[in-house]
């Protein structure tokens, strides 16, 4: 099957890539379609925690692009209460079969440290960071203390 | 005395053969049809070690000829006398034409140079002279990879390969490459010179070539205007030739892996492989293919083009990238070859405003001339009589709504069913009642689409509509409803 070696082989180089704000990538040996794995971001007010993810690829994969849901809550404009993301990168016009998981990891990561307010899935938040930046970054910051996971210790 | 005893050691060889390998002394001989100029065609039985003098020496006599008055062509070349036939790469029952030498007729022909100076002696076979190199490129320009490998050429310098679907094996095999004449079809006709490429083997009318069959009646066809010219066809190489309509169609995206290319989906190497035709020449393995075809097609989302058919482009989403000749779909297995040539017809019969029997089971494609008529009646499928715009049976005046018409068919009693069928149906009716529940139409297409979740931003997934419509109006998406009920 096209799926299982190919992510066996990117998760073999993701690994070995020592990808900083991408850790503890956990996957079951009976299922290579679920990753789990802890995003670490850099920029605040997201840098006072981390955020578990889960990726799921279809069995189609890589014709059809992976889902990416988050599992820690998250105050964030492009994220919303269930954990769905919106990620241009796999969404079902842009994929491109050539497209690799840490390409998606990278995109994922940059969205996080830098919402995109243009493209919103909670509106009222991508408000509130269009016009109230600071009142915004106070909320988020809270909420990041309160929910999210412990980051790695190096 | 030594030729006696090389008679009986013989003898006891062959005997020994049958006895302990049965049928082997049989397959290991090669039963080829000669062609002559007269138009009869010879059985013959050849030994793969034998060359083409041998060959001449026996085809000679049945003609009344000296075996020096004969030649033999084979797709498209005059074949050597010190060739043997091994190297020929013929198959049981393949055709060899033998030709009676004669002074050559001056026809106005450019003479390429390429092979003239063996002309005399005849020439190798073209299975020898192709080298896979030249047809890894429509036009034969190398790509970078290739041209670095050139210099340590011995490696990469195979013997060219080629990969057909053949109808009667029902599979992708290896092809083999022939040549006839482009107006009277003859198989008794040599080239001018090699293709060098693709373009010269698909595009008809690129190398010329000497009809030996009939040279006069193919040059006066043309007037003399226009030189004689060869037309390269395939067979399949797995399975015993049928005769000379015994075809199969290149697939000629399907190619050896030359420069070990990593496959973009699954990173494997592998080969052959099939590539692209877009301008980067992105390759996947053919198991990756068969993938991307299936996952595409599951989702209708091949392209109906209008001179190509029903194809896909480029996984990696390169522009001008069509898979022009579909046969490369056969790749796939029958059913699901079948459902792609299902779903090929009703986008065409759509896209040319035709409709679709909405009856379960039928689906048969209607074309209707006049675009006002609203009774369709499902002539050559079920028969069912329908009404154009709302798809339910055929009615007089506005059709029902949607509601209303689910009301309808839950009051019951106007008319009487079979009950066998309403059991049947009940399944049918249910899917529809959950379509019509959880979706919406595409205002442009009407195609279902279901929301599961985020904003009310809708862009059509069906291929060739991609409509940026709002779930709430029901219409384009505009800045007002960015405005007013982006996220409901």
């Amino acid at each position: 099957m096209a799926a299982t070696r190919r992510l066996q082989k990117e998760l073999g180089d993701i690994r070995n890539s020592g990808l900083k704000s991408f850790r503890d990538i956990q996957v079951d040996e009976s299922n290579i379609l679920t990753w789990q794995g802890l995003i670490v971001p850099d920029n605040p007010p997201y840098n006072k925690g981390a955020f578990k993810i889960e990726i799921n690829f279809p069995a189609e994969y890589p014709f059809k692009p992976p889902k990416i849901n988050f599992k820690t809550k998250i105050y964030h404009p492009n994220i919303d209460e269930k954990g769905q993301v919106c990620l241009p990168i796999i969404s079902a016009e842009n994929w491109k079969p050539a497209t690799k998981t840490d390409q998606v990891i990278q995109a994922l990561v940059a969205l996080v440290n830098e919402p995109e307010p243009e493209h919103p899935l909670r509106g009222d938040l991508a408000e509130e960071y269009l016009k109230d930046k600071k009142k915004f970054t106070k909320n988020a910051e809270e909420y990041t203390k309160k929910h999210s996971e412990k980051r790695p210790a190096d | 005395m030594s030729s006696i005893i090389n008679a009986i050691k013989s003898i006891l060889h062959s005997m020994l053969q049958l006895f302990w390998f049965g049928k082997k002394t049989i397959t290991n001989s090669l039963s080829i049809y000669i062609k002559t100029s007269g138009g009869s065609t010879i059985s013959v039985d050849l030994d793969p070690t034998w060359d083409i003098k041998n060959v001449k020496e026996i085809v000679a006599p049945k003609l009344g000829l000296e075996p020096e008055e004969v030649k033999i062509i084979f797709a498209g070349k005059e074949l050597g006398d010190n060739i043997t036939i091994s190297e020929c790469d013929l198959g049981q029952k393949s055709i060899l034409h033998a030709v009676k030498i004669k002074s050559r007729p001056k026809l106005p022909q450019p003479r390429h140079s390429l092979i003239d100076e063996d002309e005399e002696q005849g020439s190798k076979p073209l299975c020898e002279t192709l080298r896979d190199t030249m047809f890894s490129n429509e036009d034969g320009s190398r790509n970078s990879a290739n041209a670095e490998d050139d210099s340590s050429s011995t490696k990469v310098d195979k013997k060219v390969h080629f990969y057909v679907f053949c109808p009667t094996c029902k599979a992708l095999k290896h092809g083999k490459l022939r040549v006839r004449c482009h107006f009277c079809k003859s198989g008794a006709f040599t080239v001018h010179s090699d293709p060098q490429n693709w373009n010269d083997v698909l595009i008809p009318k690129q190398i010329t070539g000497l009809c030996e069959n009939s040279p006069e009646l193919c040059a006066n066809l043309l007037d003399n205007l226009e030189p004689t010219f060869a037309e390269f066809y395939f067979k399949c190489s797995e399975h015993t030739s049928l005769g000379e309509q015994d075809q199969a169609v290149p697939l000629y995206l399907i190619r050896p892996n030359l420069s070990n290319v990593p496959c973009l989906a699954c990173a494997d190497v592998s080969d052959p492989v099939f590539v692209f035709p877009c301008p980067e020449g992105h390759v996947t393995c053919l198991d990756c293919f068969r993938q991307y075809c299936i996952t595409k097609l599951n989702e209708r989302q091949f392209w109906q083009h209008p001179e190509l058919g029903y194809t896909l482009a480029c996984p990696a989403g390169c522009v001008d990238s069509f898979i022009k000749e579909i046969h490369h779909f056969r790749l796939l297995t029958d059913n699901q070859y079948a459902q792609y040539q299902r779903f090929g017809t009703e986008e065409f019969v759509l896209r040319s405003g035709g409709v679709l029997c909405p009856q379960p089971g039928c689906g048969m494609g209607i074309l209707v001339d006049d675009p006002d008529c609203m009774k369709i009646t499902c002539i050559n499928g079920c028969g069912y009589v329908f009404c154009r715009n709302c798809l339910q049976g055929y009615h007089i005046g506005e059709c029902d709504s949607v509601e209303d018409g689910l009301k309808n068919s839950g009051s019951g009693g106007c008319y009487s069913v079979d009950p066998a069928r309403v059991a049947d149906a009940r399944w049918d009716e249910a899917s529809k009642v959950a379509i019509k529940v959880l979706t919406k139409p595409c205002p442009k297409c009407r195609t279902p689409t279901e929301r599961d979740g985020g904003c009310m931003h809708m862009i059509c997934t069906r291929a060739g509509c991609g409509f940026h419509w709002c779930w709430v109006c029901q219409t384009d998406w505009t800045r007002d409803c960015m405005g007013s009920h982006w996220f409901g």
